[in-house]
């Protein structure tokens, strides 16, 4: 287990060495950088005021040298400054965490408990007028893009309630009820969605290992239908439900742009969106690290795992 | 009549008197305490170094930090010279025939920290601005240094004296002062730290500004003007998302709407939904304009561009594309949004003003006159941002042109490649919008149509007009100033320099208990908030 684990983080080691050189390239490939911003939004451009602040950037240096920068700093924990804001990058990112974290959290709890019991009923009751409807509504979930949803919610708060929730962040400690609404709705939104498909892989498994001889074993030995849909057959259906919900967790962390700019909460994905706009290199490079590094122990979480739902799973060989 | 009773009757009198001849003054309504919360487009671009910007996005939430030299009086919509009150002047006045403007200083200003302000912070702030040799720091990006062209020297008499000596008359001087792009800055701090932090003698001091959220401000206790400014804090939180900036304008989270955010649409939405919003239409000095390089062919024709300005329907554009919020005009805003523009009996007989069908027979003949056919059909590219009030406005245009067989693509451009690609002239034809600070002839004409000027993308360049910008700028005589700068106007769009389509109206909403903010004829000057108050 343990070399197994070790294996998969040196591999990680290396699947983000990769992901540096992409998207520092890819960065630098995208037309335009900080500069033309800042002179776009004074609206004039100057060629040797250009070469000063390039100089005065350091993006004037050669790209080898740029990037064994980064990395260097990565390594002795100075992330660089943003160029936007003349700030320790750290320093920005860090209050942007929880946020997302949070968010991306409470979206994936309500999206397994919506569906992973649906999906259940579902299977249960095959064929059923239930199973059409949550299908359905499951269906509804897949082609509803989470940020329309999100933008009906605030339209029919205001419609409905003369509300939204909170414009600025509101801390748990400053409000609990009102940072619990800031969050859910959201959460909502996303967690929506991902549970449609949480839904349809928890049936599509479920009824899978439904047609099991051990699961035809046990209904004859005389067991309720209840303790083998529970205790023998859901516990192997999880599987690849535990992927998708891994999966659909490291998605979110970047993924919620539109979701944190409609409910306007300061999460990773909005400041993302708005550092690759201003082409705000050391920003854009750190967050892209960041999500790379949950993604990859989110999966790797998943893969441990499967040795705890399926014993027959083994590390190491 | 006993003596106590005619004593009864004096003090009665009196009290009357006194009531009677007692200033009348807003003052006295209003109350004080409160924080206002407003609301941001995006996060400030470049902080609060208002002199390295051009956009409503930084001097909106930055100027309560400040203050200028001379304002236009927050109170009073119109922007002219007689609106113009002082800040950190008192006093000034003209001398030598508008050569020397000489300003007196208030002597009981403090920075933020206490440090006092004096004429040295005056003369540092616009020998940076002008790019002087003596000046001690250099701004990294300096938008308005043609404002100052004229500026021969900036000299600090005394510590509360300072003069402007001007190489020519120049009375617009004072209008340019008057702008919220004109704040002073502290001698005292670095320039480069105004993009990370304020410090200022405004009536508000910053307490917070959390990155991609919000900046928060406080009352400044020691503010010099007594009594001000009546609100406790300012909160200006940072909505990306355009339907979500509404609906906390709906719901109240946000009080008072950010300048050029709200289209006619949607204000007429906002009123149905809440009827007691105050809804104040006004012009944002900015107006949609074709640019069409000069340089380069086709449109170094004189034929071809001509056509391209008659092809456009200016009226059914205002209501396509601004559902009627938006006026017909020229190079400056016509009244009653603006002082200088020409009127709309004047228009008539400038390309694209006429009947729509009479304008586009002008134009095909035009462009048949220039050597394209339905059988050679003029091929261009149209450029815009890739911002949507820009692509309305270009879709709208390519239809125009197409009804006269020009054949025109669009092409978005992102934000990073439009100034680069304006400045180097690397495009046709492009759809475009042209913000301006104060509704000044020479704020303008210098920037927009001057030869040579990097925000001249046309390349257009006139010795003919130069000269009559030249006349204009100096000319004391505020009616025959005005004479000139419509003949100007006319001359523009007949050279069709930068064809106007409309010029924007936005409409400003607060809720009804957010007294004292009044938008002026520039959106970019009514941001200080010092006589905003609460009546709650």
């Amino acid at each position: 287990m343990k070399s197994y684990v070790a294996q998969r983080l040196a591999v990680a080691l290396l699947t983000l060495l990769g992901m540096s050189l992409v998207i520092f390239l890819l960065l630098r490939l995208a037309p335009g950088d900080i500069v033309d911003i800042l002179f776009s939004a004074a609206g004039y451009v100057d060629p040797q005021d250009k070469k000063a602040i390039m100089q005065e950037l350091g993006m004037n240096r050669p790209y080898w040298v740029q990037y064994l920068e980064w990395i260097r700093g990565i390594v002795t924990g100075d992330l660089g400054k943003s160029y936007r804001y003349e700030l320790p990058t750290w320093q920005l990112i860090r209050p942007l965490l929880p946020v997302t974290l949070e968010l991306a959290a409470l979206a994936i709890v309500i999206a397994v408990l919506l569906g992973v019991p649906t999906g259940v009923v579902s299977a249960i009751r095959q064929d059923s007028g239930l199973d059409y409807v949550l299908r359905v509504l499951s269906l509804a979930g897949l082609s509803m893009p989470s940020f329309w949803l999100a933008m009906v919610i605030i339209l029919s708060l205001v419609a409905w309630f003369d509300w939204i929730p909170p414009m600025t962040y509101v801390g748990p400690s400053q409000n609990l009820r009102l940072h619990l609404l800031q969050f859910l709705l959201p959460a909502l939104a996303v967690g929506y969605r991902s549970s449609a498909l949480i839904m349809r892989i928890t049936r599509s498994a479920l009824l899978e290992v439904l047609r099991e001889d051990y699961i035809r074993t046990a209904r004859a030995k005389g067991q309720t239908p209840g303790l083998v849909v529970w205790r023998h057959a859901l516990k192997n259906a999880m599987l690849p439900v535990v992927t998708v919900i891994g999966i659909e967790f490291a998605f979110m962390i970047g993924g919620l742009v539109v979701t944190e700019t409609v409910f306007n909460l300061p999460g990773v994905a909005r400041f993302l969106v708005q550092a690759i706009q201003w082409r705000d290199y050391p920003m854009v490079q750190n967050l892209v690290m960041f999500i790379s590094i949950v993604v990859i122990l989110s999966n790797l979480a998943v893969d441990l795992l499967y040795g705890v739902l399926d014993p027959r799973v083994r590390y190491g060989h | 009549m006993d003596r106590l009773q005619r004593l009864a009757l004096l003090g009665c009198a009196a009290t009357l008197l006194v009531a009677l001849l007692a200033p009348v003054s807003p003052a006295h309504a209003a109350k004080a305490g409160g924080i206002l919360t407003l609301t941001q487009r995006e996060d400030l671009p470049q902080g609060f170094a208002i002199h390295e910007t051009a956009t409503i996005s930084s001097v909106w939430p930055a100027m309560p930090c400040f203050n200028n030299l001379v304002l236009f009086d927050p109170l009073k919509p119109n922007e002219t010279p007689d609106t113009i009150v002082g800040e950190l002047a008192d006093k000034w006045s003209w001398q030598d025939g508008y050569r020397n403007l000489v300003l007196f200083l208030r002597r009981d200003v403090k920075w933020h920290d206490g440090t006092p302000f004096t004429s040295k912070d005056v003369k540092y702030t616009f020998d940076m601005l002008r790019e002087a040799p003596e000046a001690p720091q250099k701004l990294r990006l300096n938008p308005r240094k043609d404002w100052y062209a004229n500026v021969e020297a900036v000299e600090a008499a005394d510590a509360y004296t300072v003069i402007f000596r001007l190489k020519r008359p120049q009375p617009s001087l004072l209008m340019m002062l008057a702008s919220g792009y004109t704040p002073v800055y502290a001698a005292h701090v670095p320039s480069a730290s105004y993009r990370t932090g304020c410090m200022g003698t405004g009536p508000f001091k910053l307490k917070e500004w959390r990155k991609g959220e919000f900046v928060e401000y406080v009352k400044n206790p020691d503010y010099f003007v007594k009594g001000r400014p009546y609100l406790d804090g300012l909160k200006y939180i940072v909505i990306n998302e355009p339907g979500t900036r509404i609906a906390a304008l709906q719901t109240g989270q946000v009080e008072v709407s950010f300048p050029s955010e709200v289209s006619k649409t949607n204000a007429e939405q906002l009123k149905a939904a809440v009827p007691k919003l105050v809804i104040t239409p006004y012009s944002i000095n900015t107006n949609d304009n074709i640019v069409m390089n000069m340089k380069k062919p086709p449109f170094d024709n004189p034929k071809v561009r001509l056509a391209v300005s008659h092809a456009i329907d200016r009226r059914a554009l205002i209501q396509a594309v601004h559902q009627g919020g938006a006026v017909p005009g020229t190079a400056l805003a016509p009244r009653p949004y603006g002082a200088w523009g020409l009127l709309e009996p004047d228009l008539q007989g400038l390309p694209g003003q006429g009947k729509a069908t009479d304008e586009k027979a002008k134009a095909k003949k035009l462009l048949g006159e220039a050597g394209f056919s339905p059988q050679n059909p003029l091929r261009v590219e149209m450029v815009t941002r890739n911002l949507s009030i820009y692509v309305t406005l270009a879709s709208f245009v390519v239809n125009e042109l197409k009804q006269i067989g020009i054949e025109a693509t669009l092409k978005q451009i992102e934000t990073a490649q439009w100034h680069p690609m304006g400045t180097r002239g690397e495009f046709q034809i492009a759809a475009n919008l042209t913000g301006i600070g104060p509704d000044d002839p020479d704020a303008n004409f210098y920037e927009n149509f001057g030869c040579g000027s990097p925000r001249n993308y046309s390349f257009y360049c006139s010795e003919q007009v130069m000269s009559q910008i030249d006349k204009q700028s100096q000319e004391l005589d505020p009616k025959k100033r005005l004479t000139i700068v419509q003949a100007i106007q006319k001359k523009l769009e007949e050279d069709v320099a930068r064809p106007i389509i409309d010029w924007r109206l936005d409409y400003f909403t607060v809720w009804p208990y957010v007294k004292n903010f009044i938008p002026h004829q520039s959106m970019y000057n009514f941001g200080r908030v010092q006589e905003v108050w609460l009546d709650k």
